[in-house]
């Protein structure tokens, strides 16, 4: 993370109530890209999402997929980055190899499938109908052409297991076993030649940045023919796959790591405490912070930042119920107007942000508020220290609510540090109870919302949700996070005077998500490959 | 791996029309190439039982508000030592038991339980990139390198509840735990599964699976000398899980061991679904307790980690009101409801023992020949304290460690010397353990015969 939390506001962005507005009206003026030395290159495992996109767009909807894959790693809040790490354990090899065998018994026994590559059906051994279906599947496969001696031996392969098994259909399914237990479908390889990724390299890394999966055959096109060296053809292309509808799975899976909400379908709370947290409520809340993103970058084309203050929330019935507002009249999720004058609007409204970052039996406004200040904001805040007693007070008469209870983390000086920052921002939502119901009483004693970040006050989470829109560091954030997410990696210090220019740029553009995603593509520093980890 | 040879063999069969031979019977018990139990003599078998967020060891200071419940009552053997609250679950394994306290892990303690693990488990540091980045191997893989190499898995891993665990080969290079019962017996017991005295699988697509692995292996070769060295090391961790794959197809066409013990556990359930907000770790631990005795005893590995829950584990027991890892921090002294909770983990491993010792192997048990280290990263769980540490172990490793004793170290001695000790008793000759602080060359001598 680039900001601590030592660190100045940017310049521009003067605190308190006569701050200026940002004008968007106005594009930023942000001269030329900067030139920095390239952070590490290497290889980067897929991560589950991945896979399960890469044989889907390899072999079609309706299969099978494959339920334990190698777990993936969370490094620095992003499963991309730990991707770059994450080794394969034996473990990880046997169910990437069972993973094989499920997923090629259901194509090679499916004539229909395998016609996506060849319609050739043979009886027994045939080389040449088993070379003309595993070129073009190895080639989408393993995002390039695969040489010829590689060709031979899955055509070799499926001669051998053709010979023991009496079919070709039986036979084929072990070469195609081969394609996805290779490592170069397992890994992303992008070392790159000369200090530059190659043109194929490019096209994966667009991909995956932008589809959450491989490249398709028009773009693995313009690899081959050199043209995604350009970046004006790479900003086309970039435009193109934007309108494809990959791009929402690929703005899905970001955000869905960034904000970490694969732990929503399973996120244990107590249900004696929290009646509406029903069975599926979970996945409920995940795809409302989704669809919501989906809808604010790809239907309304708005700026990202409204992600923070929007009232329309598209929520199905069990949420609805949750936060108290009338149902969708159908089955499923619906965009919905939230009232205008009621207390939830956002991100931080979403029952997903509430009930994740807080307790299975109550709120916590550390938890909130480190959330605030390290995903939003993209400041560190350390571990706490060992040998302190970090307990909170039970209520009493004395302590009724959570921000008279949290008043000891504050007193004490090594606890102060941290909890100075992280608890003032928290308390803003304890008016949302540990799954995001609202509330306005605590042990029947009024709840005070009221907060100020880095000095502009706010009186309630409302109010901190528009400070935030307004933060000159939110949309750096976000735009850090993208950037990281593309180079699956930490930043180098150096580039951060990138991601300060890719930052100037999103903001020129009016905040719209889709030009910062071309905008990192068409960026030389995209193409620039640093040293071989 | 989820019933990978199984539920595949099967699919094979439908698909393939090539069904799975499973031996018959036969007269082949002094045949066998795998008999290894010569003279009486078994292998050496480690395990390690691992629960998350400490135990009770009270405060000197304050013996009425926080008293300690985890100690020992007296020092030395035999009659000389009693067990303690928390330790009372184990009553009926004291004689096979050897308890060590007054040990601490010297590393600093940067990231709360996450330090202390890394600092036990394999006397190293955290990974700066991540809180589950150890930086070196564990306990239980610096010993499956040794002793692993024969057996159809090289190491097992293992949880009760849902949890990665905490074994690693390496750098960032983490063993995930199977956490499902029901998947690890398919992958142990299912259709591949050969008792002593049946004949090895028959069927061509073994030889067809390692044909795949040998090309997969080539690939993986000719990529290396592309990279650099941190994405070289990650491939050679590919490339020892390809071979061990590969390994076990050929084994698996082997007769298996003549094992006497060995046998089919009880087939667990397909789900253990929590209860209303109550993880069954009860059931699930015994289930996989069962499964890990007979692996042990139908010599499919020799090495296991058992993660009961993790560090920082926010699992509800039965009986309490909030998740463990709250209650260890906001629970007011003397935390009733933590002491419940470490007594039932406690009650957990004595069931994971009862496991070991109801296999009879020779004229003994199953136990004899293992090491099972139980232990956690942290000892008063409020303060993340990596002082006064729980060290409990059973098992004598055939006779090379002491047992029915309290070691007490009044000087709050390295924890590191345990683990020299562990590695050990397992015949393996090792001069060290663990980095910088965490450094040592000696083994804790009182634990040794």
């Amino acid at each position: 993370m680039l900001a601590g939390i030592a660190a100045g506001l940017p310049a521009g962005f003067a605190g308190g109530c006569g701050r200026e507005p940002v004008d968007e009206t106005q594009a930023v003026e942000r001269g030329d890209e900067p030139v920095v030395a390239a952070g590490p290159a290497g290889l980067r495992r897929l991560t589950a999402a991945e896979y399960a996109n890469a044989v889907t767009d390899l072999f079609g909807d309706g299969l099978v997929l494959p339920t334990a894959l190698e777990p993936d790693l969370d490094v620095d809040g992003l499963n991309e980055v730990g991707a770059s790490i994450a080794a394969i354990s034996p473990l990880g090899v046997e169910r990437y190899e069972d993973a094989s065998y499920l997923l090629a018994d259901q194509v090679a026994a499916d004539h229909a499938r395998r016609a996506r590559f060849d319609a050739c059906a043979p009886a027994g051994a045939d080389d040449a109908c088993a070379e003309a279906i595993l070129r073009p599947m190895a080639r989408l496969a393993w995002r390039r052409s695969p040489t010829d001696a590689e060709l031979d031996t899955l055509v070799g392969l499926g001669r051998q297991a053709t010979a023991a098994l009496g079919t070709f259909d039986d036979g084929l399914a072990y070469p195609i076993a081969a394609v996805l237990q290779s490592p170069a479908f397992l890994y992303r390889v992008e070392v790159g030649a000369d200090g530059r990724f190659t043109p194929l390299e490019l096209a994966s890394r667009m991909s995956f940045l932008l589809w959450a999966g491989p490249p398709d055959e028009a773009l693995l096109d313009r690899a081959d023919d050199g043209s995604l060296a350009d970046p004006e053809v790479r900003r086309d292309e970039a435009d193109r796959m934007l309108a494809d509808p990959r791009a929402r799975r690929g703005l899905r899976a970001m955000f869905d790591d960034y904000l970490g909400l694969d732990v929503l379908p399973t996120l244990p709370k107590d249900t004696t405490l929290f009646e509406h947290w029903t069975d599926g409520i979970g996945a409920s809340a995940r795809e409302e912070t989704l669809a919501g993103l989906e809808r604010l970058v790809f239907d309304d084309e708005a700026d990202i930042r409204d992600l923070m203050t929007t009232r329309t929330a598209v929520i199905d019935r069990a949420l609805a119920a949750l936060y108290g507002v009338p149902a969708p009249a159908h089955d499923g999720f619906a965009a919905t107007a939230l009232p205008a004058d009621g207390p939830r609007a956002g991100l931080l409204g979403q029952a997903s942000f509430l009930s994740i970052n807080a307790h299975s039996v109550s709120t916590s406004v550390t938890r909130r508020g480190k959330f605030i200040h390290t995903v939003l904001l993209c400041r560190e805040i350390p571990p706490p220290p060992a040998n302190v007693d970090t307990s909170i007070p039970e209520p009493s008469p004395d302590a009724p609510t959570m921000r008279d209870r949290v008043a000891s983390h504050l007193a004490d000086p090594m606890c102060a540090s941290c909890h100075s920052v992280t608890d003032p921002v928290g308390l803003a939502f304890e008016q949302f109870d540990g799954i995001g119901r609202f509330r306005t009483l605590e042990n029947e004693t009024l709840i005070d919302p009221t907060g100020e970040l880095d000095g502009i006050p706010f009186a309630d989470a409302l109010g901190l949700s528009t400070v935030l829109h307004d933060h000159p560091d939110l949309p750096a954030c976000l735009t850090e996070t993208a950037f990281r997410f593309a180079q699956g990696r930490e930043l180098s210090l150096d580039e951060a005077a990138l991601a300060e220019w890719h930052n100037a740029g999103l903001a020129g553009q009016g905040y719209r998500w889709r030009t910062l995603l071309v905008d990192l593509i068409a960026a030389d520093a995209f193409a620039v490959a640093g040293e071989a980890q | 791996m989820r019933g990978l040879i199984g539920r595949r063999t099967v699919l094979r069969g439908l698909l393939g029309g090539s069904a799975v031979a499973l031996g018959l019977p036969a007269l082949e018990a002094m045949m066998s190439p795998r008999a290894f139990a010569v003279g009486g003599l078994f292998p050496k078998r480690f395990g390690l039982f691992f629960w998350g967020n400490g135990t009770l060891p009270g405060d000197p200071d304050k013996p009425l508000e926080n008293p300690d419940r985890w100690t020992p009552i007296g020092e030395g053997s035999g009659s000389a030592w009693t067990l303690s609250e928390q330790l009372a679950p184990l009553a009926a394994h004291k004689d096979v038991l050897a308890v060590v306290t007054g040990l601490s892990m010297k590393l600093p303690n940067t990231y709360p339980h996450g330090s202390g693990a890394a600092g036990i488990l394999s006397g190293a540091v955290l990974s700066k990139d991540s809180m589950d980045g150890f930086t070196a191997a564990t306990v239980d893989q610096v010993i499956a390198a040794e002793i692993g190499t024969t057996t159809l898995f090289g190491s097992l891993q293992t949880a009760a509840t849902d949890t990665l665990g905490l074994s690693f080969s390496g750098e960032n290079a983490r063993n995930p735990a199977e956490f499902d019962p029901y998947a690890l017996f398919q992958r142990l017991f299912g259709d591949t599964f050969v008792l002593p005295g049946g004949e090895g699988l028959v069927s061509p697509t073994l030889g067809l699976r390692r044909s795949v692995l040998d090309a997969v292996m080539n690939d993986v070769g000719a990529l290396q000398p592309r990279l650099g060295a941190a994405d070289k090391a990650r491939l050679d961790q590919h490339l020892t899980g390809l071979r061990e794959l590969e390994q076990r197809l050929a084994k698996l066409e082997e007769d298996p061991p003549d094992l006497a013990s060995c046998d089919r556990p009880p087939e667990p359930l397909e789900a253990y679904p929590d209860d209303g907000d109550y993880p069954q770790i009860e059931e699930r631990n015994a289930a996989m307790a069962d499964m890990l005795a007979m692996a042990l005893a139908c010599d499919q590995t020799r090495t296991f980690a058992h993660f009961l829950t993790e560090p920082i584990t926010n699992a509800r027991y039965p009986g309490t009101t909030d998740g463990n890892h709250n209650l260890t921090h906001d629970e007011p002294n003397p935390q009733p409801q933590v002491n419940a909770i470490t007594i039932q983990n406690m009650g957990h491993f004595a069931r994971l023992i009862s496991a070991l010792r109801a296999v009879p192997e020779g004229a003994g048990t199953l136990l004899d020949s293992c090491a099972v280290l139980g232990t956690t990263e942290t000892s008063y769980g409020r303060i993340h304290s990596k002082d006064n540490l729980a060290i409990v172990i059973a098992g004598s490793a055939g006779g090379k460690l002491v047992q029915d004793v309290h070691i007490h170290s009044p000087s709050q001695e390295n924890v590191s010397k345990v683990m020299l000790t562990l590695i050990r008793s397992m015949d393996i000759v090792a001069g060290e353990w663990g980095t910088d602080a965490a450094h040592t060359t000696d083994g804790l001598s009182a634990l040794e015969v």
